[in-house]
């Protein structure tokens, strides 16, 4: 299925959930809420290939480079596939290899500029070759793809360079109106679930968190990050320990732990009370069948809210956080959340942001976190390139100003935490990076 | 961001009964059923011997699936439980949930 016989897509709940807080960075940080995966490809890469294929993508799916509007200046928000410009697709810059010039560097201005989503300016990639490969980053407008839609777009750009499929075919479910919205409930129903949620979601403010960062002020958006890469033998470690302590179906609750426990340690040397510790998962809402779909956010958030007393012990963390997620499973969070972020697409951007944060007082959360398993583990080149590493960097508002973002690739476990430069200092982020070791391979 | 679990928003159908009345046999074809219609997208040589994870088994499917047992029995399934080997096939799913029925 292709997206050509639209004039427009609707965006879902958490797309219009990622734009409020695009539109606050825009205009208090001088960015936007982009992501970027990077991959770090072997020799053989076939750039000239690529350049073709993502432009023959971009004339097949035009929400490649759709300005995303309201019709009329009403309605919900949609991608309007109508007035695409060739201008706004998606370019490759390829930027020459410089020796001593730290590669990160260049990915983080990427992620510092703002895009211009009004004219359908929404995905941008860079190429830089090495000696003995190619690093290439593909940064995004986050409500463009989640962090599935985009490695299943770099699978699914692969599999038509290998002429496995046409340009023009989707994956099934890639254009539904309201992907993940439970099917079958009244206006009324759906009227209730939302309120549920919002209600369980002011819970989570007594006591109120607090993010490294501190509450929301107008700062330039400087977004870096630091990735710590286990090589195989300890990846294995830490993946037979998260299968141990949190159950081999749900490691991310054992990383999770992990990375509450890493930012602990830094509330504790900075002797700050963290209030309690308030984190979103986000949660794949892929109906079966539609596993692969690309475009759009489909995600929902299961919060978790622990105290600092709670945090002290990894086995008993680990415990609480998968009560919690029972628990609020069993409370139907998880489409609770679809169904109040789909409620707020028909609100101003800005009163969705200012709702969150004033709720948290000017937080959002402690900090965000994502696990997202096995990078693209279907393929295993890419445009002729074999992937020797791969990983995302998520964007972050700044405040909280600090994300971990945890996942696997070729055997290897890379966590990238992204962070506001300057909200943590060398020393800090050392100490982030020993606890979070520290308690993935179970050392003291 | 984030794709640990897929999440499957349909109700899963309830089949209320007696804790006394829930056989293996009974108990297996139940577990078959929710996993064959409701959850996983399993083509037609899904059996109950087949491979649950490689069929799509995720962690939000096993809660959902809990749930369902919970509300069929009245019992919900110890999260320790939930190994590689019960998890193997809806067989042994079965067998594990009702040894923890026969204990309760």
């Amino acid at each position: 299925m292709s997206h050509a016989a639209s004039s427009a897509i609707p965006l879902t709940g958490a797309d219009c959930f990622l734009r409020a807080f695009d539109d606050e960075v825009r205009r208090r940080a001088g960015a936007s809420h982009a992501s970027q995966l990077v991959l770090r490809l072997g020799p053989g890469f076939d750039l000239a290939a690529f350049e073709s294929r993502l432009a023959e993508a971009a004339a097949a799916h035009p929400i490649l480079h759709a300005p995303i509007r309201r019709r009329l200046g009403l309605g919900a928000p949609a991608y309007r596939l109508d007035r695409a410009r060739a201008e706004s697709a998606p370019k490759v810059r390829v930027h020459p290899h410089l020796e001593g010039r730290s590669l990160p560097d260049l990915f983080f201005a990427r992620m510092n500029e703002p895009f211009r989503a009004e004219r359908g300016e929404l995905l941008r990639v860079d190429v830089v070759p090495r000696p003995h490969g190619t690093d290439l980053a593909m940064t995004w407008l986050h409500m463009l793809l989640d962090g599935a839609g985009s490695e299943a777009f770099v699978e699914w750009l692969e599999s038509v360079h290998r002429g496995e499929r046409e340009v023009t075919e989707l994956p099934p479910d890639d254009v539904v109106t309201s992907p993940g919205l439970p099917a079958g409930l009244t206006f009324q129903q759906r009227g209730r679930s939302a309120t549920a949620w919002q209600a369980w979601m002011a819970s989570m403010a007594e006591p109120c968190p607090r993010s490294l960062a501190g509450p929301l002020a107008d700062l330039r958006q400087d977004l870096r990050y630091d990735l710590l890469t286990l090589p195989e033998a300890e990846t294995e470690r830490v993946s037979e320990r998260a299968r141990q302590k949190a159950g081999f179906l749900t490691p991310m609750l054992f990383y999770l732990a992990c990375a509450i426990r890493a930012h602990d340690a830094i509330f504790r040397e900075r002797r700050l009370d963290p209030g309690a510790y308030v984190v979103p998962l986000p949660v794949n809402i892929r109906p079966k069948g539609s596993e692969h779909a690309i475009f759009r956010t489909r995600v929902s958030l299961l919060w978790f809210r622990v105290l600092p007393e709670q945090v002290r012990d990894l086995d008993g963390l680990i415990g609480e956080l998968k009560r919690q997620r029972v628990d609020a499973i069993k409370a139907g969070r998880i489409e609770g959340g679809v169904i109040a972020m789909d409620f707020a697409r028909w609100a101003p951007k800005r009163v969705y942001a200012h709702m969150a944060r004033r709720a948290m007082k000017g937080e959002l959360c402690s900090f965000f976190f994502a696990f997202t398993g096995e990078f693209a583990g279907g393929i295993d080149r890419f445009f002729g390139a074999p992937i020797e590493n791969a990983f995302h960097a998520p964007p972050v508002p700044t405040s909280p100003g600090s994300v971990a973002a945890i996942s696997l690739r070729s055997g290897r476990l890379n966590v990238s935490h992204v962070q506001q430069a300057g909200m943590l200092s060398d020393r800090e982020r050392e100490l982030f990076q020993h606890a979070l070791r520290a308690d993935l391979l179970g050392e003291s | 961001m984030g794709h640990a679990a897929s999440c499957h928003s349909l109700p899963v159908a309830r089949d209320s009964a007696a804790m006394s009345d829930w056989t293996l046999e009974r108990l297996t074809v139940r577990v078959f059923e929710i996993l064959r219609d409701e959850l996983l997208e399993v083509t037609g040589d899904f059996t109950p011997g087949s491979d649950l994870v490689g069929a799509g088994l995720d962690s939000l499917a096993v809660t959902q699936l809990m749930l369902a047992i919970e509300e069929s029995t009245g019992v919900w399934v110890d999260e320790s439980l939930l190994t590689p080997e019960n998890l193997e096939t809806s067989e042994t799913l079965a067998a594990c949930v009702h040894e923890q029925l026969q204990q309760a």
